[in-house]
């Protein structure tokens, strides 16, 4: 009986001690995560300025939203929608094999490592900038190229359907986490299954298709998820490239959001507009658990 | 009486007689700190750092902290300061000061003009006036700055052409664009009125404009058409004068290839390296590119715009505003004062004489004056300078878009969209205009002044 009292105080006074530890991310969490997130959720409700007294409205401001009173909200969630599906499996795809290359064994396979990541640690704005010119239709590198060898120049960022596309493969120079997070995974691939596709005569395909991306997938779903969030809060690239043009045609969900906030200052509609794509992106990542079960592996099932 | 006790009296009295000297304006104030927020290039934050060292050297009384904020952030950081109670007492402006104004958090310019003769309206150009209701005022624009046809000498004087800098003499558009199509040159040195030329290759464009309301508007107000309806109550681009304009700028790009093609703002070259490189032979922008074609040191000038009937043009800039939670209304008045008045300082005189043209009426009617910030001597002002920007501007003056057109941002927001496909070449101006018209229509609350824009 003793025993018992003593144990259960013990572990009462872990409980304090483990409580105290975290207690810096929780407070952190409550203080900017939380309750800002309840504050907005309330200020969605309003038509709040900054400047002036804050309004009560009810649900004026997502009526707005999905009554196509607001003429950038359904082109923006299209055009970001867009984004997303060409630039995930692009993105996945270009960083699993870049990772499966960084995995064979060369000689200073630590100096290529390092030069594939780099560019995840360039600005983003700096690199923008350098793709503006990049990808200029009258003076940049990629027409000159192009018309050096007498092919026709290509309207990449002032055409409305070619300025997606051209974002997607500028996003493609920043894959480096993407890529190391594969390649961490790929050294995790047991030996002994590659071992035995080779001796039951497999080749490279074999291994890839029967091995290695089977047991990749949880590192795949994970990318995947992370990609799908990622994407969807896109911004930088419209702020400095495109600032959401020609046409809209790369008006990004947040970059709309961050105008309706900061240059129309309309702090109330701005809050709907972050809710209905934080709704979305909830969506979609429980579709994503929701759908791993049939085909994502884990070692321990 | 011995040297020893005559000379701290002299020292004494030396020193009071500079203090007495120094502080003549400045007595009345107290000593405070103020804090000024603004924005502008490299060049602009050297100057206006320099010069707040002057303004504090004459005020010593007065504090001055200075928050150089970039441009695209200043309403954020504006705001967020507001927000937090954070003392603010004279920033830089945009359009967005009008909603200020509405919101009582800024004094009305008339007002703080009735207790100072320093600062009476008359001194002021009259179509300066940035104006939230029609007695109410956000101050007149604090440096002016006007559109501006800026081109390459060199290769002007080579294919013998003057540019015109009086309005009499003013070139009709067709008249510039055929000048254009001379000028534009492919890979084989074609230009482009020539049958074979190539437009995938162009080396020199003979014209590159900004794809913004600042450019096309005099062009549309000369044509007799408005960036709203005659009553004011509509969207008045989608009209045929206007749209013919609007159309007119992208026959320049598409129909006469003299234009390069990429229509985003911010991918074509600046003004300074497209003429410094020989890549345009004209440029049409704003005044605010003179100081970097000067910095560049090629060979440029300055011609009027190619407008030749019912010449009409604007001076636009922001204004500066004086926050209500202001504490030192004194001291931040001398402030004001200071970065308005083209003679105060060494740095200040340098803006007016490079970037910025003066709002005082006195600084164009007065001869001597006029000379002071314009004289053609002066590097960023090019020969054929005080026709071409200064009288063309001043005797077709009207009140600029921007500061008279309600709801302005929001509205051109949404113009300027439409407009890439007018640029594009994939709609008319006509077409695209009257498309965005239904969505511009409800935010159209008619001008500040009452009287088309």
């Amino acid at each position: 009986m003793p025993s018992k009292a003593l144990s259960k105080k013990r572990q009462r006074k872990e409980n304090v001690w483990g409580f105290l530890f975290c207690l810096p991310c929780i407070l952190g969490f409550i203080f900017f995560a939380f309750l800002p997130m309840c504050i907005s959720l309330y200020y969605s409700f309003t038509d709040y300025n900054i400047i002036s007294k804050c309004n009560f409205v009810g649900l004026a401001n997502y009526q707005n939203l999905f009554g196509g009173t607001d003429p950038y909200f359904y082109k923006s969630l299209l055009v970001t929608a867009l984004y997303v599906a060409l630039s995930v499996p692009s993105s996945l795809i270009v960083a699993f094999l870049l990772a499966m290359l960084l995995n064979t064994n060369v000689k200073g396979k630590g100096i290529f490592r390092t030069i594939f990541y780099l560019p995840s640690i360039v600005p983003v704005v700096g690199m923008s900038a350098v793709w503006l010119w990049v990808f200029n239709s009258d003076f940049g590198l990629v027409n000159m190229l192009l018309k050096s060898v007498g092919l026709p120049a290509v309207q990449w960022l002032s055409s409305e359907t070619m300025v997606i596309p051209t974002l997607v493969i500028t996003n493609l120079w920043t894959i480096g986490s993407t890529m190391v997070i594969f390649l961490a995974g790929l050294q995790d691939v047991p030996r002994q299954l590659l071992e035995a596709v080779e001796i039951d005569g497999g080749g490279g395909f074999k291994k890839l298709f029967h091995v290695i991306i089977p047991m990749m997938t949880p590192t795949i779903f994970y990318n995947l998820v992370m990609g799908i969030i990622n994407g969807f809060q896109v911004f930088t690239q419209a702020y400095v490239i495109t600032q959401g043009g020609p046409n809209n045609a790369s008006l990004f969900y947040v970059y709309y959001l961050y105008r309706e906030a900061f240059e129309f200052m309309r702090m109330g509609s701005a809050c709907s507009i972050a809710w209905v794509l934080f709704l979305i992106i909830m969506l979609l990542t429980g579709i994503m658990f929701k759908l791993q079960k049939k085909w994502v592996y884990y070692g321990g099932e | 009486m011995t040297m020893k006790k005559i000379l701290p009296g002299l020292l004494c009295s030396m020193l009071f007689a500079g203090m007495s000297v120094m502080s003549t304006q400045a007595e009345e104030i107290e000593e405070c700190t103020i804090t000024f927020a603004y924005w502008g290039s490299g060049a602009e934050q050297a100057a206006i750092e320099a010069s707040l060292e002057t303004f504090q050297e004459a005020y010593p009384q007065i504090t001055v902290n200075a928050m150089h904020i970039p441009e695209e952030d200043f309403l954020v950081k504006i705001n967020s300061m507001i927000a937090a109670g954070e003392p603010l007492d004279i920033s830089y402006s945009a359009s967005w000061k009008c909603q200020f104004g509405e919101e009582g958090l800024i004094y009305n310019f008339y007002d703080l003009a009735e207790n100072d003769p320093d600062l009476a309206p008359e001194n002021y150009l009259d179509t300066c006036w940035w104006m939230w209701s029609e007695t109410e005022s956000a101050g007149p624009i604090m440096a002016n700055v006007t559109p501006s046809l800026m081109y390459n000498a060199d290769i002007i004087s080579e294919a013998g052409i003057e540019v015109p800098t009086t309005t009499e003499e003013a070139w009709s558009w067709d008249e510039f664009v055929e000048i254009a199509q001379q000028l534009t040159l492919d890979a084989e040195g074609r230009n482009a009125a020539d049958p074979d030329f190539d437009p995938n290759n162009i080396v020199q464009y003979g014209v590159m404009f900004a794809p913004s309301w600042n450019t096309y508007m005099p062009f549309v107000y000369s044509n007799g058409g408005g960036y709203l309806s005659e009553d004011g109550t509509e969207f008045g681009l989608c009209e045929d004068a206007a749209a013919e304009v609007l159309q007119n700028f992208a026959d320049l790009i598409n129909v006469y290839h003299v234009a390069p093609t990429s229509i985003a703002s911010n991918s074509m070259p600046a003004a300074a390296s497209a003429i410094a490189s020989g890549q345009a032979a004209f440029y049409l922008d704003g005044s605010w590119n003179h100081l970097d074609l000067a910095e560049a040191e090629c060979s440029w000038g300055v011609g009027v715009l190619p407008i030749s009937e019912n010449y009409t043009t604007y001076l636009d800039g922001g204004s500066l505003i004086i926050y209500k939670s202001t504490e030192h209304l004194d001291a931040t008045l001398a402030l004001y004062k200071w970065i308005t008045d083209p003679e105060s300082s060494e740095e200040i005189t340098e803006m007016f004489r490079t970037i910025w043209m003066p709002v005082q009426k006195e600084y164009y009617e007065d001869a001597e004056k006029l000379e002071f910030w314009a004289s053609e001597e002066f590097p960023a002002r090019p020969e054929g300078f005080q026709e071409a920007c200064v009288d063309a501007t001043l005797e077709n003056l009207t009140v600029a878009t921007e500061i008279n057109v309600k709801n302005f941002n929001e509205i051109d927001t949404l113009v300027s969209s439409a407009l890439d496909e007018v640029f594009s070449g994939s709609k008319t101006a006509k077409d695209a205009m009257e498309q965005v018209k239904t969505s511009v229509d409800p935010l159209v609350e008619g001008t500040y002044n009452g009287e088309r824009s």
